[in-house]
């Protein structure tokens, strides 16, 4: 973040272990040299490794998070994913597939608009291979559902059991990385956001039917349950909840079900996080700072249940396994965020606990006062996934630009 | 490794000659979804492979233990006579050592993890992760597996798409694309175009043009490696950007203005849009340098950076007799690929120069009459008697600067984001979200003269039809809202050009002078696109590790 400590973007350790005398402190910050708009992060499958890029200059950090979990070390950077991948821009979902990450892009080189590709690598860098976005004009043999294919992306999520993968679609370089007053301000730039969901054939990669989605779908979360077969979205432009599921014939289809906040308001929903249990729906809407916390048992009708504000602005969500802890991150673009009021809470990595009733703020930390940047996506180090034994958990936070 | 037999052995050995599915497994796993299930997997593929006789050869199961403490050869013989069937060709593997092992988990990504109890011995389990790996005949990986995609049918499948490769399927090398670039002059102008003025030195030749063209289009020329010339001036876009009103910079910085097209630049006596410079060889380095555009720190500096490009060696010297890169290279070579950007012989030249009554319809030609009869609009866009370049190369105040600069900041904003989807968006959102605005005086910033204040360039109206969305600064989206504009008289205040008038055009009229305009677009655009896009795009290629 330009004037903010070394002004580069960074993977800082934020120990969240309650009862430890560094509960709640940054205890590591690792600089990664430059700013890339550093946004989304991904654990490889055997989470040795964390991925982190940056969408601005397509820049890949891979940090090693193994050999000391709170001291991460920067083990590779890749450089060359646009040359790589033959012009896919803004490597943004790094999605951990079985020894290999799956890559959405956000861009393109030749025009820096929303057509783009999702792109595969092995987990030690290589490149594997560059599967388009199925578009109008070369459909790579999906079904056009609706009326758009836009070719855009954003996120991506596996169902496996079902063979399918699903993405969505925000909107290219030019508009991402514009002011966002300039940006709502120019229709031109305001029509260029993605409209569409895509299923794909999760084992050849290949796109099988493009749903109409309007106004911007991002984070894309599936359900666990072994027959739950439905992912959840929210549009950026629309405020809305979208379910993406498997009808009675199996076929996948998109329908918006709930509206979140005032529309009017442009509240845009950013981060969503679902529970373990699949009946609960956190929802961060960034402008107005608020989560809000749905019912989603019967996913065709959620109903929102509670809802507090957590800080002038708030983006990403990330919730222990038990539901009974959850983190907010608050930067979502640099040229997006807020710069006032000035204060703790505009640039925050706040922690709560939720007795499922109400949130209780349990520590907070000032990303501007600490010199650290904007922070944006968390990612918890969790051995213990793996591994029968307890393990002291520590949980990361990747970014701060 | 060993064999079941205690021979020692190499892993290739029991690679290449076959498709082999390799497990990573030990013995004594609990993890129903770990080990028992990779055996399980790889029953049933045996199965397959038995029912289908001719196969058998040509795939190879391998078990490889990650225990070898406990996994001895004779622990894996037992294992594989309860599961190996004769005329299948199942290996089950072991190593001598952990050392031994190490190199191979190492090279399969395969981490394990020892599991002690709380006084620190050994529980016999291992942590891991489940991982199946499908490896071709020339030894390659052409899948991994785990627990959640771990299915007999699914790799079963994929052992079959492999065998069906008819050759190997190394990737193809990429082809170069074919190049029908205009890489020499034309020698004569397209209709409707004059002589093209070169200042001396200057000469295009196809060297200069190609390697101006390679600058073009190579994003590593900005500070960050992000954005090239071509992501303002998008081929496809008209040679300027048809996706925002004013241009964006590194990092996404706020630009005030709208990209010009680049289309017939080669003949603008004035250049930007407030005509700042002349000299197109000059201009190129304004955006390279600017903060908010390319942001190079300085020219020494990006010289120095192409220096170290090895796909420009010997470019500059083959294009400037044996010279490198240096200010003025750099300069000529990006002019002399511009100088190919002409684009004329448009259904109004045909029409009018080239003598084709029937080249332009009736709309346009009523069009015609009024853009240089009742709407005046030929004053400033101007045309000659057997050329037009539709600009007098001059600078006027149309009202554009002064309505942007008295517009209110706090309106709604309505927009469309998918077609026929509207939305409203709150005024307070916007204004929360607007960086502070730069204001824009125009000609003003250049002379210091306050009479200037507001003026900007002529541009030519050749494929105007291309170039949305227009003025200086990107504020009217077509071409039927510009004539609107015009048809109004402008926003009027003090400094308005006096032609700037209403001019009391009927629908119909306003519908011509637009039919009018559409006729401007050349007959090479899509070769010049087409050109453009096959132009290898430069992007970093170095690796810094691994």
């Amino acid at each position: 973040m330009p004037g903010v400590g070394d002004e580069q973007d960074k993977l800082v350790t934020v120990d969240v272990h309650p009862g430890s005398p560094t509960y709640g402190k940054v205890i590591g910050t690792l600089s990664v040299g430059g700013r890339n708009e550093a946004h989304h992060s991904g654990l490889t499958d055997d989470r040795r490794y964390l991925w982190a890029s940056g969408i601005d200059t397509s820049k890949i950090f891979i940090f090693d998070v193994h050999t000391d979990p709170a001291k991460p070390k920067l083990h590779a950077t890749i450089d060359d994913f646009v040359a790589k991948s033959g012009g896919v821009v803004g490597p943004h979902t790094l999605y951990a597939l079985p020894g290999r990450m799956l890559l959405t892009g956000l861009s393109n080189n030749q025009d820096h608009g929303g057509k783009t590709a999702m792109v595969e690598y092995t987990n030690d860098g290589k490149y594997v291979a560059t599967h388009w976005m199925p578009v109008d004009g070369d459909l790579r043999g999906a079904e056009k559902a609706g009326q758009f294919a836009d070719g855009y992306g954003y996120d991506v999520r596996a169902l496996p059991r079902r063979n399918v993968l699903v993405s969505s679609s925000f909107t290219g370089w030019n508009n991402y990385m514009m002011n966002l007053g300039k940006l709502l301000a120019d229709p031109e730039a305001m029509k260029r956001f993605g409209n569409t969901v895509v299923i794909w054939d999760l084992h050849t990669k290949k796109p099988k039917k493009v749903l109409d989605v309007p106004g911007a779908p991002l984070e894309i979360r599936c359900a666990w349950g072994a027959r739950h077969d439905y992912c959840f979205t929210s549009t950026a432009l629309t405020s809305k909840i979208w379910l993406i599921y498997a009808d009675a014939e199996g076929d996948w289809q998109a329908k918006a079900v709930s509206d979140i906040g005032d529309p009017s308001k442009v509240p845009l929903p950013v981060d969503i996080s679902i529970s373990a249990d699949d009946s609960l729906l956190w929802v961060d809407t960034w402008s107005d700072g608020k989560t809000r916390l749905f019912d989603v048992s019967d996913p065709h009708r959620p109903k929102q249940i509670y809802e507090k504000k957590i800080g002038e602005q708030v983006n990403m969500a990330s919730q222990s396994w038990d539901g009974k802890r959850i983190y907010f991150t608050s930067s979502l673009l640099a040229n997006w965020d807020k710069t006032e009021p000035a204060g703790g809470d505009l640039q925050f990595f706040k922690g709560y606990e939720f007795d499922g009733k109400e949130l209780e703020e349990k520590f907070a930390i000032d990303f501007v006062k600490e010199k650290l940047g904007a922070p944006h996506q968390m990612r918890f180090g969790a051995k213990a996934l793996y591994s029968r034994l307890p393990v002291r958990p520590r949980e990361r936070l990747a970014r701060a630009s | 490794m060993l064999d079941e037999t205690g021979r020692a052995k190499r892993l290739h050995d029991v690679l290449g000659d076959a498709v082999v599915v390799l497990g990573f497994v030990y013995t004594s796993c609990p993890d129903i979804n770990g080990c028992p299930l990779a055996n399980h997997v790889l029953q049933r593929v045996q199965s397959r492979l038995l029912e289908d006789a001719g196969l058998g050869a040509q795939v190879r199961l391998v078990s490889l233990s990650f225990d070898p403490i406990h996994d001895r050869p004779e622990v894996m013989r037992s294992l594989g006579e309860s599961f190996a069937k004769p005329g299948a060709d199942w290996r089950l593997l072991t190593t001598v050592s952990d050392d031994a092992l190490a190199p191979i988990l190492e090279a399969y990504g395969q981490s394990i993890q020892r599991e002690y109890d709380a006084g620190g011995r050994p529980l016999g389990t291992i942590s891991h992760l489940l991982r199946v790996f499908l490896i071709d005949r020339e030894k390659r990986i052409r899948n991994v597996y785990s627990s959640a995609l771990l299915h007999a049918d699914t790799v079963w499948s994929d052992v079959r798409t492999i065998l069906a490769e008819s050759a190997p399927s190394r990737p193809e090398p990429a082809q170069p694309r074919e190049d029908p670039a205009r890489l020499s002059f034309p020698a004569e102008p397209p209709l409707g175009l004059p002589e093209m003025h070169i200042p001396p030195g200057a000469e295009p030749t196809p060297e200069r043009i190609a390697l101006g063209r390679k600058l073009f289009f190579d994003r590593r020329l900005s500070r960050n490696a992000t954005i090239s010339c071509a992501l303002c001036h998008v081929p496809a876009q008209g040679f300027t950007s048809n996706a925002m009103a004013t241009s964006i910079g590194i990092e996404g910085r706020t630009v005030r203005r709208n990209a010009p097209s680049l289309y017939n630049a080669a003949y603008a006596e004035r250049l930007f849009h407030d005509g700042r410079e002349s000299s197109l060889e000059e201009q190129v380095w304004s955006p390279l340098l600017a903060a908010d555009e390319m942001g190079n720190p300085s020219v020494q500096e990006l010289l120095d950076r192409l220096g170290t490009l090895r796909d420009y060696d010997g470019l500059f010297e083959a294009a400037f007799e044996g010279s490198g890169p240096t200010r003025d290279h750099v300069g000529v070579a990006l002019a002399s690929f511009e100088r190919t950007l002409v684009s004329g012989s448009s259904p109004f030249d045909r029409w009018r120069f080239g003598g084709e009554a029937k080249a332009l319809s009736p709309a346009a030609q009523r069009g015609a009459a009024l853009f240089e009869g009742k709407a005046g609009c030929v004053a400033c866009h101007a045309i000659g008697e057997q050329t037009a370049l539709f600009t007098d190369h001059a600078l006027h105040d149309t009202g554009v600067g002064f309505r942007r600069a008295a517009a209110p900041t706090t309106a709604d904003v309505e927009i469309e984001y998918a077609p026929g989807s509207r939305l409203r968006i709150d005024a307070a959102v916007v204004s929360a979200a607007r960086e502070p605005p730069r204001p824009d005086f125009g000609l003003e910033e250049i002379s210091g003269r306050p009479e200037d204040r507001w003026k900007y360039r002529t541009p030519s109206l050749r494929n105007v039809a291309l170039t949305a969305p227009y003025m200086h600064d990107g504020s009217v989206r077509t071409l039927p809202e510009v004539v609107e504009y015009y048809d109004g008289g402008g926003a009027a205040h003090a400094l308005l050009d006096a032609r700037i008038r209403p001019l009391g055009l009927r629908t119909g009229e306003k519908e011509d002078l637009v039919a009018f305009l559409e006729s401007l677009t050349g007959d090479d655009i899509e070769a010049l696109v087409e050109m453009a896009e096959a132009t290898p795009i430069g992007d970093t290629t170095s690796r810094s590790s691994p």
